[in-house]
């Protein structure tokens, strides 16, 4: 085992880190909707298992991978919906409907690939299909930065597209002013008129959306099979990026590209014949670390803010989980 | 007229009991039904008789005395991590790590397991257990250091830590301790002095069951009848009342986390040195998930976990035989265990029956 970092750190490695970075981009945006009206979403996890699913059936029977997308989306949005009407009107607590989500996803998923389509633990066939990848024009001719932006799946593209969408959603127009609004303060939102219902069923559908994205990515791109555990914790990555963000879709943008480099460099680690258990702990380390030093950081700013006006006392900031 | 008052004190009392009981034994009904009725849709579905896949579930977790005892056997574990999750739910640390608690607590008990020779059984048995307590226990500090120093949210880094755990132990399998012998990845046998004695012959039920009837009661005395667990279960109930009556909130976080790990490292000991015999990476199919359902089941009461165990384990031990007998695939029961998830965080039926129930049981009898 010779490291030469030259070898490790590739161009293809960090076109691979864009690539690992979408499943969980879109799960953290979707996530930071509801994080935002109030609800820590615990199911995020589920609702990617659902949507890689239902994008493989939907990808065989309409045999195009938008087909696939649709069916994803389609079964995320109904499994949050139930979610909703769970936790918003029968008043379920969020983090034990969230798990339950996440047992029900698991069983349910696995029980489908053997009734539906006939396969234990995987189902790869010819009939799946993937996406195409997509050459953009201009910067593919660009040396360096070609190799690296061009050439991935239209997903990935529209991931990273929709972080600026959702930045200008939740901060430039009034819908977004009214969903952080529910979750900084719910009675002062009612105060002014606004339905927290509508607000909070509104959060929990988009996350549902963004998530069967997320779950076509993971099943549609590159190895176009479903398996069991296909999102490897991905969900709970999402959940750890919205903590490190605060909630906000730019900054939670470089946790996962932090989570999505070590993704990819665990993949990369383990061509080195490096023991690849050791090398697949490492996304799972460095959100360790992450979240560790983003708190460390966090209630270091606390104390400076108390220092400078005592009278903060009650202070307290709001990081989604 | 004091004689009378009390007469009609316990009297009230014991109709509120079983006004409760009932209530509960309904709703527990209902739950149950619901979940196995979405099974048996399922079951349908898919275009199987439901009622012949449910029969042979029911013969082969309690058809004969053996498979009983297996079902038993079964519960071993889930008992544990039960009230591994029973003990911190109540304290409100969602410890959702205990998969990987288990993993490392189980290791540790298997090495302790195979690598002291010549030791007597009364002295390598508690080893085995010490070990498994300490490592579970081990696996949750990292969490309760972010957690309590930090402020970070637990059920993030105890995810993680699952992952972790189950890939560094099964680092551990594949090359420092593998047995060449073995077909899967596995550690060395365990010493015959590390095995626990079986209490049946014909079955697997073995001596882990009985340790773990007794921890059921010794948790439901920890958490019920000593200072301690009363300051834990205010902590969980309402953690600012209890921090303004002066009670010790972050050692009462810790403490859950501690003994939460160290349980469900006792129950990995139990079914490494009762069941398996070696350590094998992916052993365990969800105990630790697993776990945290029959504790929800059973409302995180350290008593009510025992039925929810054996319920489980039934369906666990029923699935095999169903499959092999009737063809529907045993993920079926997956899908069973989240429809009652749901159901029980529905709680819709305890709301709807309890005002009435109780209403009708005290107006009737007076």
């Amino acid at each position: 085992m010779d490291f030469d970092f030259n070898r490790i750190i590739t161009i293809t490695l960090f076109a691979a880190t864009f690539r690992m970075t979408t499943p969980i981009l879109l799960a953290t945006l979707g996530g930071i909707f509801s994080s935002q009206t109030g609800i820590f979403h615990v199911g995020l996890e589920g609702l990617l298992d659902i949507g890689a699913f239902f994008a493989v059936v939907g990808s065989v029977q309409t045999g195009s991978p938008w087909g696939g997308l649709l069916y994803a989306m389609v079964a995320c949005t109904v499994a949050s919906l139930v979610f909703a009407i769970v936790h918003l009107e029968m008043k379920a607590n969020e983090i034990i409907v969230g798990l339950a989500l996440n047992i029900f996803a698991t069983g349910m998923t696995n029980f489908m690939l053997v009734a539906v389509l006939g396969a234990t633990g995987y189902f790869q066939s010819p009939l799946i299909k993937g996406f195409t990848p997509l050459e953009i024009p201009v910067i593919k001719d660009i040396p360096l930065l070609g190799e690296i932006v061009s050439g991935h799946f239209p997903l990935v593209y529209i991931a990273f597209l929709l972080v600026l969408v959702v930045h200008l959603v939740l901060y430039r127009t009034p819908l977004g002013f009214h969903i952080r609004a529910v979750g900084e303060k719910i009675e002062a939102a009612e105060a002014v008129g606004i339905n927290p219902k509508t607000m909070k069923y509104l959060g929990l559908l988009i996350s549902g959306v963004f998530c069967g994205f997320g779950g076509t990515f993971l099943s549609l791109s590159y190895l176009n099979l479903f398996s069991e555990g296909i999102t490897a914790g991905r969900g709970w990555l999402a959940l750890a990026a919205i903590n490190f963000g605060e909630m906000r879709p730019v900054r939670a943008l470089i946790a996962c590209l932090i989570f999505g480099f070590a993704d990819a460099l665990a993949l990369r680690l383990q061509q080195f014949g490096l023991p690849s258990q050791i090398v697949l702990m490492l996304p799972y380390v460095v959100t360790l670390i992450v979240l560790g030093a983003s708190a460390i950081h966090r209630e270091r700013r606390k104390k400076v803010v108390l220092k400078i006006s005592p009278e903060k006392k009650d202070l307290k900031l709001r990081v989604g989980a | 007229m004091n004689n009378h008052l009390v007469s009609r004190l316990i009297g009230a009392n014991l109709k509120r009991f079983f006004a409760e009981a009932l209530t509960q034994l309904i709703n527990y009904s209902i739950i149950l039904l619901f979940g196995l009725l979405v099974g048996a849709m399922v079951i349908w579905f898919s275009g199987k008789d439901p009622l012949a896949a449910y029969g042979a579930l029911w013969k082969g977790a309690f058809g004969n005395w053996a498979k009983f005892a297996d079902t038993l056997d079964r519960s071993t574990v889930l008992i544990f991590s039960g009230l591994a999750a029973a003990v911190a739910f109540r304290t409100s640390v969602f410890n959702l790590g205990l998969e990987g608690q288990l993993y490392i607590g189980t290791f540790a008990a298997a090495w302790v397991g195979f690598t002291f020779h010549d030791l007597p059984r009364v002295v390598h048995i508690p080893l085995c257990m010490l070990a498994g307590v300490i490592a579970g226990g081990i696996w949750t500090l990292p969490v309760s250091y972010l957690r309590l120093q930090w402020n970070v949210p637990v059920m993030v880094p105890t995810l993680m830590l699952n992952y972790i755990g189950i890939l560094f132990t099964q680092y551990l399998v594949v090359f420092p301790f593998r047995d060449p012998t073995a077909t899967m990845a596995g550690t060395p046998v365990l010493e015959a002095s590390a095995r626990l004695p079986k209490l049946m012959k014909g079955s697997v039920l073995n001596i882990g069951f009985i340790f773990a009837l007794v921890m059921l009661f010794v948790v439901y005395w920890f958490m019920f009848k000593t200072k301690t667990g009363y300051e834990m279960r205010m902590v969980g109930y309402n953690p600012s009342f209890a921090a303004a009556v002066g009670m010790p909130v972050k050692r009462s976080a810790f403490l859950a986390m501690l003994i939460s790990g160290g349980l469900v490292g006792l129950g990995g000991a139990c079914v490494v040195m009762g069941f398996f015999g070696r350590f094998m990476s992916s052993f365990s199919v969800g105990y630790g998930w697993d776990g945290m359902m029959i504790s929800l089941l059973a409302q995180n009461h350290p008593l009510g976990v025992f039925p929810a165990s054996l319920f489980y384990a039934a369906l666990a031990n029923g699935a095999l035989t169903m499959q092999s007998q009737t063809g529907v695939p045993q993920t079926v029961v997956g899908m069973v265990k989240g429809a009652i998830m749901f159901f029980v965080t529905i709680q819709l039926f305890v709301a709807f029956f309890r005002g009435r129930m109780r209403k009708w049981i005290l107006t009737s009898t007076g």
